[in-house]
């Protein structure tokens, strides 16, 4: 009988913006123990020495204005509270002062440890909850979007930490050309929501190989056509604007942008792929955010396999070089299939990196040369496992699920 | 199966192009112009980008940008696609009449690098 390793023909991955784990999914510790959410001895200082706790007072919208920094200088405070000193500890205790840097107000740099209730993110928990949640999955690098991003692409960010053009350096290629270029030919595409919102893969993808690239509109044509590629990564609306079909509300979640468009447009990708039939057995999407955004965790990053590259005490803005030693803040990510038991957890670790380690791996087999990193990184699909190892594969089930959840959207 | 009921926003709160532009777009902003300048001329746009504060008017550069730079290899592509058709037409001349086998590759050559 197939399993759902052997039925798996697409990976779709969807990379949202700027929220951590506990903003988006810590309450669910309450239904499931074993969900590393929340709980009330957790707290950070503000700036009267008070403890402020994390609350389920989160807002879709307004409540996360000026933007919470997430520049490398940032959120080094927030992990390590502001400890400067050589053998610092990491201890997630900077969240409120770093907040309290952009308002010199106590009660509004309060509203970083805000956390959703479980009632309002209905597709997020709802997801989370039927599939696989990853209890560790973290940013690539404590810093911002445009950098994190590239360790999805590329498995690196070629030693840069912030939000400036990426130039790539051979040899280490991006997942696409990988998979474009194998024997046996395999296929890729980028979907961006419109060409208003474009993409932020600028500087290489889009500036040289244009022809990887779709809008969402063609995502759900090639979704009901059965068209989708072995490997196609989703980027959300990142702008409110005016399009042919009307006004398009941001839906990349990114603060100050509204949630509830975000949870709309997960809704639509997942039912993109379910409402095929034989797109939904032989898919696995993985729906993840790029960075933190400045918002509170309470998981201390992890120790990594150094890259190959440093960026300089003056990149990172700290007085310190960084050696891509260690992760970022702990993000949102879901495994979503068929084949997945229903309330798996996964306590192992991953980083952005484990998404191209994961594609090269399932799709190709051995390749090189990748980054330090990337070679490093743990693999969400693991293509030898044995097929009821459930701690290694998690498309576990010898039957396909017949109890998946469906949006109303 | 369960359906969950997914709300809606709020479209006119919601919605806002006045919204100043934030450090993402503004990212993404500057590499679209770093992009724009290795355009050829008749496919950049007249844009100063510093001018932009809004969401909306980001939105609008970040399309001009894109759809030109589709456009522009769209145009290098058909103008590659001639010169193969024109290099083709050489190939179908009778023999004897024109130059030379590696003449005839000589302009498919030179059709592919336009």
């Amino acid at each position: 009988m197939p399993t759902g390793l052997d039925s798996l023909r697409h990976i779709v991955v969807l990379m949202m913006e700027n929220r951590s784990f506990d903003h988006m999914l810590g309450s669910l510790k309450a239904v499931d123990p074993r969900i590393d959410g929340v709980t009330d001895q957790l707290s950070n200082p503000d700036t009267t020495g008070a403890p402020v706790k994390p609350q389920p007072l989160a807002e879709f919208q307004g409540q996360l204005d000026p933007d919470p920094d997430h520049h490398f200088p940032a959120v080094d405070l927030q992990i390590f509270g502001g400890d400067k000193s050589p053998n610092r500890v990491a201890n997630m205790q900077g969240f409120v002062k770093s907040y309290f840097n952009q308002q010199r107000d106590v009660g509004h740099s309060q509203k970083i440890m805000y956390y959703f209730a479980q009632n309002q993110l209905p597709v997020l928990t709802t997801l989370a909850l039927e599939f696989a949640v990853f209890n560790r999955w973290f940013a690539s690098i404590p810093g911002p979007t445009i950098c994190n991003r590239a360790f999805a692409h590329y498995g690196t960010s070629f030693g840069r930490v912030d939000m400036n053009p990426i130039y790539v350096n051979e040899p280490f290629k991006n997942i696409y050309d990988r998979l474009i270029n194998a024997h046996p030919k395999h296929t890729a595409k980028l979907y961006y929501y419109d060409t208003t919102s474009s993409t932020m893969e600028v500087a290489n993808l889009l500036q040289n190989q244009p022809e990887l690239f779709g809008t969402y509109e063609q995502f759900l044509g090639d979704c009901s056509n059965g068209n989708l590629p072995d490997y196609a990564f989703i980027e959300p609306n990142y702008s409110d604007h005016d399009s042919d079909s009307g006004e398009e509300v941001a839906n990349d979640q990114h603060p100050d942008h509204n949630i509830q468009a975000g949870e709309l447009f997960i809704a639509s990708v997942y039912n993109a792929i379910k409402q095929n039939p034989n797109l939904w057995q032989s898919t696995a999407l993985l729906v993840v955010y790029d960075e933190h955004g400045g918002i509170y965790d309470h998981v201390v990053p992890p120790a990594c396999t150094p890259d190959q590259f440093t960026a300089s005490a003056n990149d990172t803005g700290t007085g310190q070089p960084f050696a891509f030693d260690r992760l970022g803040v702990r993000v949102p990510a879901i495994l979503i299939s068929p084949w997945i038991p229903k309330g798996t957890v996964v306590d192992r670790t991953f980083d952005h990196a484990s998404i191209p380690a994961t594609i090269t791996k399932f799709f190709l087999g051995d390749y090189s040369p990748r980054s330090p990193r990337e070679t490093s990184a743990d693999v969400f699909i693991e293509p030898n496992a044995q097929p009821a190892d459930a701690t290694r594969n998690l498309l576990s089930l010898a039957t396909m699920r017949t109890d998946c959840p469906d949006f109303d959207v | 199966m369960t359906l969950i009921h997914v709300p809606k926003p709020n479209l006119q709160s919601a919605m806002n192009p006045d919204r100043p532009v934030s450090g993402l777009l503004k990212a993404q902003i500057q590499h679209l112009h770093d992009a724009e300048r290795n355009l050829p001329l008749r496919h950049q746009t007249d844009i100063y980008i510093n001018a932009i504060k809004t969401e909306g008017e980001a939105a609008e550069y970040i399309r001009q940008v894109t759809a030109a730079i589709h456009e522009a290899h769209e145009a290098a592509a058909a103008k590659r696609g001639r010169g193969i058709a024109i290099a083709a037409a050489a190939e179908e001349r009778p023999v004897g009449k024109g130059p030379s086998g590696g003449k005839k590759k000589g302009k498919v050559r030179r059709g592919r690098k336009t």
